[in-house]
């Protein structure tokens, strides 16, 4: 069947103009879209949760041992969005907003820094993990055996492990 | 810093480097009537060497290395350069594949190396894929039509309580007295 022209034109005059207006006008990204991630500073407390669950590591982390401090880093430039850091997150740190306008003509703007420092082990005298952690963990933890966060890895498993071994004999 | 040697039409050309498709799908979608960037002047060339910008997408693979230096030569002076997508921004998932050089940096990186150029100026686009008003947007920055909003941040952590056996246990008395340690709530 052959279709006059003449409706088509009516057909596109009834539709309007859908075009968006986009760059002179603003956008909203819908519900649920996972934008930009961005690290909330006061809520991190340098766990590596995040960085262990990233699938293309643009979370990763470096210790600084001589000034005790530990380096987190988010890389946008490649992060996939996937939202498994925010998923992960103990302390809802990190979190994805609805922001996609993260263009930039530099790639350094893409670069969130996060910068922690890190506690010494009571014993031996290395750093282990960071203040925050050390508190945010204290709270979960009983009165009693509270002192032995204190204490880095090694130390704390030979230190248990001579209360055991007192307890028995 | 924006381009003042394109006042007219930029014409594009779109040279997929390894990409999944993705953000070749997303780049095709922002010339649909809905986005409709032809409106601005931009439009799709065949050639290189009709194109003002070239547009990356996907990480540059050891088997399209030759062809996009060839291709990146082959625009004329002046030139932009698009990196769209995470993969192309700094190698995305994929970053250390055996059959991966990375991004557009490791990219310019050989260029440097082996050719002495000046680099071009370039706009990278975040996502995966990015939205095509996220393209739209890179594109407005890169005219200086809109402002960039992206910056690098940066936070040191300037005071820790110390850590003592007492202030440990006693932990719940020490917030209640301060207030200042809130670490972890919700």
């Amino acid at each position: 069947m052959k279709t006059p022209r003449i409706d088509i034109f009516k057909e596109a005059l009834k539709t309007g103009v859908v075009t968006k207006k986009y760059p002179f006008e603003p956008v909203e990204a819908p519900e649920g879209f996972r934008g930009k991630p961005s690290i909330d500073f006061e809520k991190c407390i340098g766990c590596e949760a995040c960085v262990n669950i990233c699938p293309p590591n643009a979370l990763s982390v470096e210790i600084d041992t001589k000034r005790g401090i530990k380096r987190v880093m988010l890389f946008l430039g490649r992060c996939i969005f996937c939202g498994r850091c925010q998923d992960v997150c103990p302390t809802e740190a990190i979190k994805l907003s609805r922001e996609f306008e993260l263009s930039s003509l530099n790639s350094k703007d893409l670069y969130q820094i996060v910068e922690l420092k890190m506690a010494k082990c009571k014993i031996c005298g290395r750093y282990y993990a960071t203040v925050r952690q050390i508190l945010f963990t204290a709270k979960n933890v009983p009165k009693d055996q509270r002192p032995l966060l204190l204490l880095c890895d090694e130390c704390r498993s030979k230190v248990s492990a001579k209360h055991i071994s007192y307890a028995r004999w | 810093m924006s381009l003042k040697l394109f006042r007219r039409s930029l014409w594009v050309y779109h040279l997929n480097s390894g990409s999944c498709n993705g953000c070749d799908i997303e780049v095709l979608n922002i010339f649909t009537p809905y986005h409709d960037v032809e409106r601005l002047g931009i439009k799709l060339v065949a050639s290189p060497r009709h194109a003002d910008v070239i547009v990356f997408t996907g990480p540059i693979t050891r088997e399209t290395l030759p062809k996009a230096i060839r291709a990146f030569f082959a625009v004329p002076e002046p030139k932009a350069v698009v990196a769209v997508g995470s993969c192309a921004c700094g190698g995305g998932i994929w970053y250390d594949s055996y059959a991966v050089i990375g991004g557009i940096e490791a990219f310019y990186r050989i260029l440097e190396n082996y050719y002495k150029i000046r680099l071009p100026l370039t706009v990278y686009v975040p996502g995966c894929p990015p939205k095509p008003e996220a393209i739209i947007y890179g594109i407005a920055v890169l005219r200086g039509v809109l402002k960039q909003k992206q910056r690098k941040t940066y936070f040191l952590e300037k005071e820790v309580p110390a850590l003592t056996r007492d202030f440990i246990v006693n932990l719940e008395k020490y917030m209640k007295q301060e207030g200042g340690i809130n670490i972890g709530k919700k």
